[in-house]
């Protein structure tokens, strides 16, 4: 944003900082000299945005393409939406300022489904044609990709493409097929798109045709031309030791929400939580290095001065070398002032070690996810912990001075009985208990037990995909029973908008058919429904209704396991039959060892690559 | 290339660089707290010998000669870090520049010999572009900020109050330049008087009705210039 000639409109709003470039580290081009310009979108504010792990390997894989100019683009707060409106001005770029609409390819990484209303109303403001059937050949090519894009259909009228699993070598294949079309003069929308989907990993929604049967159910998918694949099936890095990682980061001038390095040990996760996305779609297993992220870590540190280093991971206590990793880098982090952090812990690995060496630990409260109340459930979801692990842990934790402990539950889970939930709250008093058992405890402070429960959302590419989601009335029941359960004052209960859940679950087990919704929604101005200031339950329901969608059919229907579901067109690694079978497994209570103890055949290991486990 | 630390014996106890940069441009937009925020990391990635403080969270420590507000830019600002090894000051400014965007540019570094409490003036030039910009105006607003009393509704951290700011308006001159109204302040700026450039601009826009239209066409900018201390030399 060109912040001279705006500086009146910057001066009049929130946190004026977010829209006006010039980061230290961010890449500058010569617009002049490259033959592809890409507008990475984030569908959400510059904060939330800037912290982002994808995005900022993907600006770094694009960048490193000669002939390409990755810049960053970020959803304006709605006091500054409000301006833009006014003043006329569009949606621009953070690196050179230019307007969205001029640029080549227009990416959105889609984070959560909250996120959707935000992506398009960011069309709007660009002045880009909401529908992909409405773009001239003079629009850019509108690209979706990240976690979402798994199952891609609610959204799929709004974009030309998207992109499956990991984007590091598809991206710039992408822009190379782009610029080489360009160059040739064989440029065309559609003969673009054409090509781009018999490209691995890429999907484009307008080349497949949708059937339903009388019952509303998807009868098949059906690519248009015979060059089109039947599935499209999801790209992964093969060695994430030579994969593209970033040596420099934006700095950001303003706070965000992660204000660090962040250090990828791992991609996927051995375990197999039955509700859990991540665990499914990010397989097979690959690890980094340790000498790779060492290296990596002095040189992020070097370059940004952060003092903080955080190993990301989805089971970081899972990754096989985590011990060598933690002392390889304290042999030098302690001298120069820098801490490690480990965001996610899981129960059953929880280490007086491991806590010794890591300061997020060291400081501030701890939180484990036990996700259901008893052992039954835990056993149907696959969480593989138990109640002896949890109070283990959080012994340990009081032992070392803790006093506050979260934990993290669901409602809604598969099978969830009354029993259950109050084993949420019995669980909750047990680890008060644990508190006064530990000899050593922190005993100038009180003990403060935050119980915090979630809505269960059935996701695709899980052994629950098919589970209808609990009823928005059952939900709020069990809320309050579990609120009447917890009498103890030392636990301070939280629960999630079960509303909220809801309208997420309609948009992660969707079809097309809700574009006709999303469009309603655009039209009403809907955005930044992951914030619940802006979130208006009453609106959607409005707009469900106008665009005669039912979106108990999404959420809380159970679909048959038969039924040809929306996202089938897409091929994440691990087979249906392993989900099918998974699922099979929940109902009769049996447990999955994890992939360390043993090959459970989910099919991931078909898509190749150097793993630590996979046969 | 010259070494920034010039001698490897520690020193004890710490001593006080100090740097004078401009902020200018883009980053006007980002708060004091912000501009904290950068310059930890930037000290830190520059390689300056920083000292630590002792203790169960060692922090680097520097502070600033005065908060700047967001909308505020200037061309004289001046900042103290701890360091615990002798350095070459031309060597730091090339390393600091190096690790800094262009509009954040450092000017100099030296061995600090006065206190920020000392600072008493600051000077700033505000330029307002608004319609009916004229002489006439000009000489209206200079009168208007050459009142006694001047009152403004001034924020406290007890609320909103009725202040009368003339004690802290040193000068005040406004003249024409390019069809834009143009202020040359010197305000007061010590501990107890601390006079935000802003409510001059807000005391103009209440009284003369400037800045009232097209937040495209209508604009103002602050740029401090120069600390003074109290006798009115310039504080380095």
């Amino acid at each position: 944003m060109n912040h001279q000639l705006l500086s009146g409109i910057l001066k009049s709003v929130s946190k004026p900082g977010r829209y006006t470039g010039g980061e230290f580290n961010s890449i500058i081009k010569d617009k002049e000299k490259v033959d592809v310009r890409f507008a990475f979108c984030f569908p959400d504010t510059y904060e939330i945005g800037m912290s982002n792990l994808g995005m900022r390997i993907l600006y770094e894989a694009l960048n490193r393409q000669e002939n390409v100019w990755c810049e960053r683009v970020y959803a304006p707060w709605t006091d500054m939406d409000e301006k833009m409106k006014e003043y006329g001005i569009p949606l621009s770029a953070q690196e050179s300022g230019d307007a969205v609409k001029d640029f080549d390819i227009v990416a959105f990484t889609l984070q959560y489904e909250m996120c959707y209303t935000t992506a398009i109303h960011m069309l709007k403001i660009a002045d880009i044609p909401l529908l992909s059937r409405d773009r001239g050949e003079d629009a850019p090519i509108i690209l979706g990709g990240g976690p979402c894009a798994y199952n891609p259909e609610p959204i799929a009228d709004f974009f030309d493409a998207f992109s499956i699993g990991e984007g590091e070598e598809a991206l710039p294949e992408l822009c190379a097929l782009y610029a080489k079309m360009k160059k040739e003069g064989t440029y065309t929308r559609k003969g673009f798109l054409r090509e781009l989907a018999k490209i691995e990993g890429f999907y484009v929604p307008a080349l497949y045709e949708v059937s339903y049967h009388a019952d509303g159910t998807i009868q098949a998918y059906t690519p248009l031309y015979d060059d089109i694949p039947k599935q499209v099936r999801k790209r992964i890095i093969r060695d994430l030791d030579e994969a593209v990682y970033p040596e420099k980061l934006v700095m950001p001038y303003i706070e965000t929400v992660h204000d660090r390095v962040v250090l990828e040990v791992n991609r996927g996760c051995i375990r197999g939580c039955r509700f859990c996305q991540a665990g499914m779609v990010y397989r097979p297993i690959r690890e980094k290095s340790p000498e790779k992220l060492c290296k990596l870590a002095k040189c992020l540190y070097e370059n940004t001065g952060y003092e903080e280093i955080s190993m990301i991971s989805l089971s970081i206590s899972d990754y096989s070398r985590i011990a060598e990793l933690t002392d390889m880098l304290l042999e030098w982090t302690d001298e120069k002032h820098v801490s490690l952090s480990l965001p996610s812990l899981r129960i059953d690995s929880f280490s007086e070690e491991l806590m010794k060496k890591v300061s997020s630990v060291r400081t501030g409260g701890i939180t484990f996810a036990p996700e259901a109340g008893t052992q039954r459930l835990r056993d149907v979801i696959n969480k593989n912990v138990t109640e002896e692990d949890l109070l283990q842990a959080v012994g340990i934790a009081f032992g070392a001075g803790k006093s506050n402990v979260k934990l993290y539950f669901m409602n809604g889970l598969p099978t969830e009985e009354k029993e259950d939930i109050l084993g949420i709250a019995d669980l909750g008093k047990k680890v008060v208990h644990q508190f006064y058992m530990t000899p050593n405890r922190n005993k100038a402070r009180p003990v403060s037990v935050t119980v915090s429960v979630s809505c269960f959302v059935p996701k695709p590419f899980t052994p629950f995909q098919w589970v209808g989601q609990d009823t928005i009335e059952a939900l709020k029941e069990k809320q309050a029973y579990l609120r009447e359960a917890i009498t103890d004052k030392k636990i301070r209960y939280q629960w999630h908008d079960a509303e909220v859940s809801h309208v997420e679950a309609v948009f992660a087990r969707g079809d097309r058919r809700l574009s006709k919704a999303l469009l309603l929604a655009a039209e009403e101005n809907m955005m930044f429904d992951a914030w619940d200031e802006y979130f208006n339950f009453e609106k959607w329901m409005d707009i469900f209704k106008r665009a005669d969608i039912d979106p108990s059919f999404y959420a809380n229907r159970s679909f048959g396991l038969e039924e040809c579901l929306p996202w089938d067109v897409i091929d994440c690694g691990v087979s249906k039959e392993y989900l099918k079978r998974e699922y099979a497994r929940a109902y009769a209570c049996q447990t999955t060892p994890s992939c360390a103890e043993h090959c459970n055949g989910c099919g991931a290991n078909q898509l190749g690559g150097k793993t630590r486990w996979c046969k | 290339m010259v070494q920034i630390i010039a001698d490897e014996a520690v020193l004890y106890p710490a001593a006080n660089l100090r740097i004078r940069f401009s902020k200018t441009g883009a980053l006007q937009y980002i708060s004091h707290l912000d501009l904290v925020r950068t310059f930890e990391k930037v000290l830190v990635r520059s390689g300056l010998p920083l000292w630590y403080s002792e203790g169960f969270n060692p922090r680097p420590r520097f502070s600033f000669s005065t908060p700047m507000s967001i909308g505020l830019q200037s061309l004289y600002e001046l900042l103290d870090v701890k360091i615990n090894k002798r350095v070459n000051y031309e060597a730091v400014v090339e390393a600091l520049n190096k690790n800094l965007t262009k509009e954040c540019l450092v000017m100099e570094a030296y061995a600090a010999q006065t206190k920020f409490t000392d600072i008493c003036f600051s000077d700033y030039q505000i330029v307002i572009k608004t319609k009916g910009a004229d002489e006439a105006l000009a000489q209206k607003c200079e009168e208007l900020l050459n009142k006694e009393p001047l009152v403004v509704l001034k924020r406290t951290k007890s609320g909103e109050k009725d202040t009368d700011i003339s004690s802290m308006v040193r000068t005040a001159g406004v003249s024409l330049q390019d069809g834009c109204l143009e202020i040359a302040a010197r305000l007061s700026v010590d501990n107890e008087k601390f006079l935000n450039p802003e409510y001059l601009v807000s005391y103009l826009k209440q009284q003369t009705g400037v800045l009232s239209g097209s937040l495209l066409e209508e604009s103002y900018s602050i740029v401090r210039t120069g600390l003074y201390d109290k006798n009115e030399n310039l504080f380095r």
